[in-house]
């Protein structure tokens, strides 16, 4: 029932404005897998916002099937667009600092976060990513659709094992 | 710019427009190339793989450096340790996929390397996923192992990184070749474009260069064509002018500047001629025919800008141009021209008026000199047939021979306006060449007697004594030329001589010399001794000096018989006047004479004489009467017309001038009238000799013209051609005959005599009427006409039948029906010999 609610309230908030859904991030259940901060409207934990594995599979799902520089033959990815996760915090502009867990750290504009655009994907070839397999979080764009999504820029953004984002005016 | 360069000219410009094509076909597909080099390098296939693996030997160094200071073992290290050496293993299994890296496969050190650090992560990742406690426990085991891997993962990196390095360089190296293909193209386009833009300013040159030649060109032409005397006017298709030059003001009175562009016709062509130049340009524009354009000169008239129309020369051609076709017209005012033309045709009228005149002239003044003569000879001619003396009969042959000179200078002078005037009719008859010129001879021996000069004629070489010519003709040519000699001739001698110079087709060139010995003529005088009016400085006797018209005669004879005269003469010695005829032989004729006597004394006619002067009318009814005709005497046309109303005539000689009633008036009213001589033969006697008046009379309804003075034997030739008639339309109202008959009538002998003339004429006729060039119909009609007259005396009807049936074509003119009846007429002759 909560979860149908929870849903229902999702919603709701996307259909009406991004701000009417603060308050509506549930806490992370589990070990925290991704750390949203800075300019973000919405937050669960001190000024940022958690999510734990649980809680971006509540987020419409988006799948990208493309091939990768990285890897051998098509993939397909499923993640949380990043356009809908950004709409979700309330980020509408400014720069995307993703890091990795070895602090790597890549700077994304917020305008990169368009429908159809990347992803931040949490499944390859329906499989959960280790950190081997560059998990658990991965930004993937949708490499195969666009020669603009193949250029050097886009590739040094397609940041894996990512764990953190800053959002920056 | 000539004719052949063109096309030279045009390879040219192809070629470098071939080139120009290719280059930039060139510079398109480098283009390309480079753009794809381009996006090679912008979508590049991996990041920066440099990176990659620096960041890989990054990922090392922190595993390796977290798994020494993990000395503590706590967990909190351990997990540290594990994320590095998750991480390492992500870069190295992003190595051993991705694409970016599989070339590398290929180098050794790269793959070994890469192996060594595979098979240590395997060996390390049981480790690594084991328990703390187990973990801990390995991490001297992997660390170990840490020197070694370090090296292989600085061998991935360092081999990875030269491979790069030199496919870098490789492809730089193909970039910067297509790089300079495609300068080297460009370069060549701009060439190209140099090349062209050179010939485009030659072409350019040379266009402006033609304009200017051209404009010069037409600046001539203005100048030439302003300058032009004649007018020169230029039109287009609709007939509006387009030029119109200084002489063309001239001429029509109009200024250029009025006229230009207006339609040329109603301005210069006259009211009258409008509309047919308003259809002929119309016809023109349809393309139809040209009748004016391009045919060279034309004669027309124009309209001055004051309405007076005056006489052009013009020429028109047309040309096409870029407006169509134009017409160019040049134009001459010829009123002067006309004016003159018209004068000299004026002058030439009235020179031609003056001598019809003269001519008018000098036929009256024969008629007036012939009538006394016709009563003096014909009285001498009476007065042979009395009883005379021989010296009696000798001074009256001289006296003949007198009257005879003065008549010849009297038709010397008609001869000369017939000769003159080309209507002279040359006879073909049989001459005695002996006989003629002893005549001549005899004439002039008293003459040359009173000069004590002897005169004497021989023939040189063979005599040929029968030819044929016109007897006046020749009779003239040799008394003036031997009376010339007598003339001129004082105690010496006169040799006439003749000779056969050629013979050939029976005609022979015969050559007459008179030579004398007489006072001969200078250089100057034998030039213009033909001429006419041309009179030697002293005749020895002025009594017969002439009209100096003789040898003016003679020339004109001699041509008229297709012959040569030519004279060699010096002064004191004398003169040789040298003739040469080409003359037809002919067997030797008998005599007239005697046939004529035979033939007339069987037919006596019934006569009837229309004579108001006494004295002629005496002669030719004594002549008449001697040759046993029956003569009957009217004084004037209205007494004759009376007189044959109701007595029945077999011929009545008409005089044409006579009181109450002249021969003219007098022969239609008898021809008109049902009276009893309406076809009686009529015979005009007349002094006036003019050929067209002659025509007149026989249109009038006279059958034949007898010339006074008369002559017995004029006057018996026309009597029995007029018998012939008689005997026939008796003939022809008489049963059937034979030609026994007519031997009986005549006797064995005179019909013999008269058989042979018959059939010697029928031969005659035939030649003639062979013969070339073609005898005119009025000839034929003639001859045809007489020969007919003479097969009707010898029954040979069909061929009587035959020739009138000839005779009738030709009168009517029928060329054709003359030819064919021709044709069919000698098997008609044959059949009719049989039976003579």
């Amino acid at each position: 029932m909560t979860t149908i609610f929870k849903n229902l309230a999702a919603v709701l908030a996307i259909l009406s404005a991004p701000a009417s859904y603060a308050d509506t991030l549930d806490m992370p259940q589990d070990a925290v897998v991704l750390t949203v901060s800075g300019a973000i409207t919405t937050t669960n934990v001190d000024d940022a916002a958690q999510f734990d594995v649980e809680m971006l599979s509540q987020i419409d799902a988006t799948m990208i099937e493309t091939t990768t520089i990285w890897t051998e033959g098509k993939q397909t990815f499923e993640g949380v667009s990043l356009e809908v996760l950004l709409a979700q915090l309330g980020v509408s502009e400014g720069t995307i600092l993703a890091t990795a867990i070895n602090n790597y750290t890549v700077e994304i504009p917020v305008s990169d976060a368009v429908p159809s655009g990347p992803i931040i994907a949490y499944q390859m070839n329906g499989s959960a990513m280790s950190v081997r397999d560059k998990g658990p979080l991965w930004i993937v764009y949708p490499y195969d659709s666009s020669t603009n999504y193949q250029s050097e820029v886009i590739y040094a953004r397609s940041i894996w094992q990512l764990n953190r984002l800053e959002i920056v005016e | 710019m000539t004719e052949t360069k063109i096309p030279a000219k045009w390879t040219r410009r192809g070629n470098i427009a071939v080139v120009g094509f290719i280059v930039l076909a060139a510079i398109v597909f480098l283009g390309f190339s480079v753009a794809e080099d381009l996006e090679e390098l912008e979508t590049a296939r991996s990041d920066n793989l440099q990176w990659h693996l620096a960041q890989t030997e990054v990922e090392f160094l922190a595993f390796a450096t977290s798994l020494s200071t993990a000395d503590s073992g706590t967990p909190e290290d351990l997990a540290e340790v594990r994320q590095r050496f998750d991480v390492f293993y992500s870069r190295v299994a992003t190595i051993e996929t991705a694409a970016a890296y599989r070339p590398l496969m290929d180098v050794p050190h790269f793959q070994s390397a890469l192996t060594e650090i595979r098979s240590f992560l395997d060996e390390t990742v049981p480790f690594v996923d084991a328990d703390d406690t187990a973990f801990r426990s390995a991490r001297p085991q992997i660390a170990a192992e840490i020197d070694s891997t370090r090296a292989n993962v600085r061998q991935v990196a360092t081999s990875a990184l030269h491979f790069f390095t030199v496919r870098a360089g490789e492809r730089r190296a193909d970039f910067a070749q297509t790089l300079i293909k495609l300068a080297v193209a460009v370069a060549f386009l701009i060439a190209a474009l140099g090349t062209t833009i050179f010939y485009l300013r030659r072409l350019n040159i040379q266009r402006t260069q033609r304009q200017r030649e051209v404009e010069e060109t037409a600046a001539r032409m203005d100048t030439v064509i302003q300058t032009s005397l004649d007018g020169v006017i230029v039109a287009n298709e609709t007939g509006n002018i387009l030029a119109f030059n200084t002489a063309a003001e001239t001429i029509f009175g109009h200024m250029a500047e009025d006229v230009l562009g207006k339609p040329l016709g109603p301005l210069i062509v006259p009211d009258h001629m409008l509309d047919a130049h308003e259809t002929g340009m119309e016809r023109m524009r349809q393309g139809g025919e040209k009748r004016v354009v391009g045919k060279g000169r034309v004669k027309l008239e124009a309209k001055h800008s004051d309405g007076s129309i005056f006489p052009v020369e013009l020429a028109i051609q047309t040309a096409e141009t870029n407006e169509g076709t134009i017409f160019v017209a040049f134009l001459r005012d010829i009123s002067a021209s006309v004016a003159a033309e018209k004068e000299l045709i004026s002058a030439r009228d009235q020179a031609l008026a003056a001598d019809r005149l003269k001519t008018e002239f000098l036929a009256t003044m024969s008629h007036e000199i012939r009538t006394p003569l016709n009563g003096l000879l014909g009285n001498l001619n009476l007065l042979q047939d009395t009883r005379l003396n021989p010296n009696q009969l000798r001074y009256i042959k001289n006296m003949e021979t007198s009257g005879s000179l003065l008549l010849q200078h009297v038709t010397d002078v008609l001869d000369l306006s017939r000769y003159d005037v080309g209507s002279l009719e040359l006879r073909t008859d049989p001459i005695n060449l002996s006989t003629l010129i002893q005549s001549i001879v005899d004439n002039q021996s008293s003459m040359a007697a009173q000069n004590n000069t002897t005169i004497e004629w021989s023939w040189i070489g063979e005599p040929c004594n029968w030819v044929k010519s016109d007897p006046d003709a020749l009779q003239h040519i040799l008394i003036n030329l031997v009376g010339n000699a007598v003339k001129f001739t004082l105690n010496g001698k006169v040799t006439v001589s003749v000779e056969v110079a050629k013979l050939q087709n029976n005609v022979a060139n015969i050559v007459f010399r008179v030579n004398d010995t007489g006072q001969g003529m200078d250089a100057e005088l034998q030039s213009r001794i033909f001429d006419d009016f041309v009179t030697g400085t002293v005749a020895y006797d002025r009594a017969v000096g002439g009209t100096g018209l003789g040898l003016g005669i003679v020339r004109r004879s001699v041509a008229a018989l297709d012959g040569q005269i030519d004279v060699e003469s010096a002064p004191g010695t004398g003169s040789t006047f040298t003739i040469c005829l080409p003359l037809q032989v002919t067997a030797p004729f008998e005599e007239e004479k005697d046939i004529r006597l035979a033939f007339q004394s069987s037919v006596p006619l019934k006569i009837l004489v229309v004579e108001d002067n006494e004295i002629n009318r005496a002669i030719a009814r004594e002549m008449l009467r001697a040759d046993g005709h029956i003569v009957e005497e009217v004084h004037n046309g209205k007494e004759a017309v009376m007189a044959t109303q109701d007595t029945l005539y077999d011929l009545i000689f008409m005089d044409i001038s006579m009181p109450v009633m002249d021969g003219r008036a007098a022969t239609r009213a008898i021809r008109q009238g049902n009276g009893a001589c309406a076809t009686t033969p009529i015979i005009a006697l007349t002094a006036n000799a003019m050929s067209a008046e002659q025509a007149a009379f026989m249109e009038d309804g006279m059958d034949a013209v007898l010339i006074k003075p008369l002559s017995r034997a004029a006057l018996r030739d026309e009597i029995s051609k007029i018998a012939v008639k008689v005997i026939q339309s008796e003939a022809a109202d008489a049963p059937p005959r034979h030609s026994n008959e007519m031997r009986e009538v005549l006797g064995d002998e005179a019909y013999a005599a008269m058989r042979d003339r018959f059939v010697a004429e029928a031969n005659d006729l035939h030649t003639w009427l062979a013969g070339k060039p073609s005898p005119s119909l009025s000839d034929i009609a003639q001859r045809c006409h007489k020969t007919a007259g003479s097969a009707g005396i010898f029954a040979a009807d069909q061929y009587h039948a035959a020739l009138i049936a000839i005779e009738d074509a030709a009168k009517d003119g029928d060329n054709h029906a003359v030819m064919t009846l021709v044709s069919a007429l000698d098997d008609v002759w044959q059949n009719a010999q049989r039976t003579l």
